[in-house]
């Protein structure tokens, strides 16, 4: 397994300083040897978790290393999804950084050697993977929310200071960076909002009530009112542009708080 | 065989020459048809174009009468005095004019490097010689390869990438302001020329709809016709403003036409979606603390130019890139074209036949008894080279032939098989 690792953190390397260095180069770089050194570390990182799941014969969704492991995975996927529906290459440099720390976080970080507690009825079971795999999905897409307000606040100011570096060139419209944000938001929002029912359910079959208080429940609903606020903030308000942007790096934050804080205080 | 090259650009000759000289379409067929005779000259090519006009042939004949029946041809064909064009037309053979045409397609002679038109024109040039059937095995290898270099040096380097003209910058802007273009509104406030320009490159690029206001009602509807587009009252755009995502200020006014408590209430009005306004005026017609209100974008004439002049700046330093590339691709052309000369292998056929000529003499040189050193030396320094070359003839003079239309590589194994070479 260690071998995978080695190949996934080297291919995300790879992706991460091809694109930060093509955001300012004048000529072309290394663009296809990026796209082939991300697909082999995705392959990788795909096997890994494949291998993982079968191997504790559940999902990898437990712990440090398996929940770093399929957030960088998903934000990974989600980058592709999202510069495919938008044509925004220049995105992967703002969010490839993520990826590779936090696959590195997974490298080395110890094996889950939790179970979780055993599940009395098969609906559990589904249910926390469903769970915990929703929520750190939503945090993917709020971290593409992050890349593409940062985005949209290099490229305001490109266009404030009236000077168009090669960056300006590199980086989509304003329009799109917002599509990308406002869409990743409301996609987030969804997950998030359907992983916490989900662990409602879960914690009412499995322990009579339908609140613990545990910290991923408090930091959940917690992020969860807040891009409530945001969204609402956005459609009611017309935030849309600069303000949303900031929102959107707030926001990241927030859910850098979250993983943190969940990390350090144990999970429900 | 010789590649030759002769011309004149807006470098070397001011434009009533260039326009005297030019080509039209209707005449380019007759004019290539009388070009390449197949004496002196047996493939040939007409560019001409506004800024140039170039003829390009491959002569048999040594580059310096090819040079001179190009240069007979173009003062002939537009009966001027020969010498009337000295001075203003370069003459160019062989790796000197590989370049030259490598330098031309890559938009690297143009007068705006990196210009997009001559690869076309080039292209169009090569289709219409290829019609008219001047075209042979040289001259199509040059300009496939020429096409190849001009885009290698649109892709490796940025000499094409950043805009250069006024217009141009007021699209790239729209175009990472907006993401979509094709509902979005541009208001023209005022009559003058590079405004138009703007609007025009805009509409070009695909944006929605146009309102035209001047204080001439009667200008702007002759604007509005040109585009498609909607006049307003002037009295009246400020009603409009709101609705307009791209502002063109280019009036003649001597005072701001657009203020800042104008342009915030319009974008308070708007609700969403940021405004770009370029005002090309001079003095400026739209207040600069305009561009400090969230969601509003302005650029005066000097923001404009300032833009164009780092990437022209930019643009002639990724030439000297595209310059280092044509190099090489000239070196590597004609090593390409030399491994394609006959001539080696017609060397390889008169040593062959010289060798087997004198192995002849060796193995029956007992059959003809006593020879005098005269003799001797009458035999192997005059008979059999001149039998060797009667012999040879026929077969060099065919391969000539066959070497205009079909593949060098092609002949030599032809060659190797007829005459049994391993």
């Amino acid at each position: 397994m260690e071998i995978l690792w080695i190949v996934i953190l080297a291919g995300y390397a790879i992706c991460v300083a091809q694109s930060v260095f093509a955001l300012t180069a004048k000529r072309p770089v290394m663009h296809r040897a990026s796209l082939t050194a991300l697909g082999i570390a995705l392959g990788a990182h795909t096997v890994w978790l494949v291998i993982k799941g079968i191997r504790a014969n559940r999902c990898p969704l437990v712990g440090t290393e398996e929940m770093s492991a399929f957030l960088s995975w998903s934000l990974a996927v989600f980058y592709l999804v999202a510069s495919r529906w938008y044509r925004a290459a220049a995105l992967k440099a703002f969010v490839f950084p993520i990826v590779l720390a936090l696959a590195t976080i997974a490298a080395i970080s110890p094996d889950s050697q939790s179970a979780p507690p055993p599940a009395n009825q098969p609906v559990q079971a589904i249910l926390l993977p469903i769970h915990v795999g929703l929520i750190l999905l939503s945090y993917a897409a709020f971290f593409i929310t992050f890349g593409a307000g940062l985005m949209y606040i290099i490229q305001e100011r490109e266009l404030k200071h009236k000077r168009l570096g090669t960056i300006f060139y590199r980086l989509p419209s304003l329009d799109t960076c917002d599509a990308i944000g406002s869409r990743s938001m409301a996609i987030g929002f969804v997950l998030l909002t359907v992983g916490i029912l989900a662990g409602l359910w879960f914690t009412h079959l499995r322990y009579g009530v339908y609140w613990q208080g545990g910290p991923l429940e408090i930091f959940s609903v917690a992020t969860w009112v807040i891009y409530l606020l945001l969204i609402q903030a956005r459609v009611n308000a017309g935030w849309g542009g600069r303000a949303g942007a900031l929102a959107s790096i707030v926001s990241f934050l927030i859910v850098v708080c979250s993983l943190v804080g969940v990390r350090y205080l144990g999970h429900a | 065989m010789n590649i030759v090259l002769v011309g004149l650009s807006h470098k070397t000759a001011p434009l009533e020459m260039r326009e005297r000289l030019a080509f039209n379409e209707e005449r380019l067929r007759d004019a290539l048809g009388e070009l390449v005779d197949r004496e002196a000259l047996e493939e040939g090519l007409i560019v001409s174009t506004c800024n140039r006009v170039e003829l390009l042939a491959s002569t048999p004949d040594g580059a310096d009468r090819g040079l001179g029946r190009l240069t007979e041809f173009l003062c002939g064909f537009h009966r001027l005095e020969p010498g009337s064009l000295n001075g203003h037309l370069y003459r160019h053979s062989d790796s000197d004019a590989i370049k030259h045409v490598f330098r031309v397609a890559s938009s690297l002679d143009s007068m705006v490097v990196g210009e997009s038109q001559i690869l076309g024109q080039v292209k169009d040039a090569y289709q219409a010689a290829v019609e008219a059937g001047t075209i042979g095995r040289v001259l199509s290898q040059l300009m496939n390869r020429a096409i190849n270099v001009a885009k290698r040096i649109r892709t490796e380097t940025g000499v094409a990438q950043n805009p250069v003209s006024i217009s141009s910058v007021a699209v790239e802007l729209a175009r990472k302001i907006f993401n979509d273009l094709s509902d979005k509104t541009v208001l023209l406030v005022g009559a003058g020329d590079t405004g138009e320009l703007a609007a025009r490159s805009l509409i070009e690029e695909g944006t929605g709809k146009l309102l035209v206001t001047n204080r001439s009602p009667e200008r702007a509807e002759v604007i509005a016709g040109k585009f498609g587009g909607a006049t307003v009252g002037f009295d009246a755009f400020y009603e409009v403003l709101p609705s307009a995502d791209i502002v063109i200020c280019s009036t003649g006014a001597s005072d701001y036409v657009i203020r800042v408590q104008q342009a915030k209430n319009s974008l308070r009005s708007r609700k969403r979606g940021p405004v770009l306004f370029i005002d090309i005026s001079v003095p400026r017609n739209i207040d600069p603390s305009i561009a400090e209100l969230e969601n509003a974008f302005l650029f005066d004439i000097d923001d404009l130019e300032s833009i164009v002049e780092n990437n022209l700046t930019e643009r002639l330093r990724e030439a000297k890139a595209a310059e280092e590339i044509v190099e090489a691709e000239v070196h590597q052309f004609i090593k390409q074209l030399r491994s394609l000369d006959i001539g080696p292998a017609v060397e390889e056929v008169k040593e062959m036949l010289s060798q087997m000529a004198a192995s002849e003499f060796k193995r029956n040189r007992k059959r003809l008894g006593g020879l005098s050193p005269d003799q001797e030396n009458a035999i192997q320094e005059v008979l059999l080279p001149s039998l060797v070359n009667k012999l040879s003839h026929p077969i060099i003079l065919h391969l000539r032939n066959a070497a205009r239309d079909r593949e060098p590589s092609e002949l030599n194994e032809e060659l190797r098989k007829m005459l049994r070479i391993d």
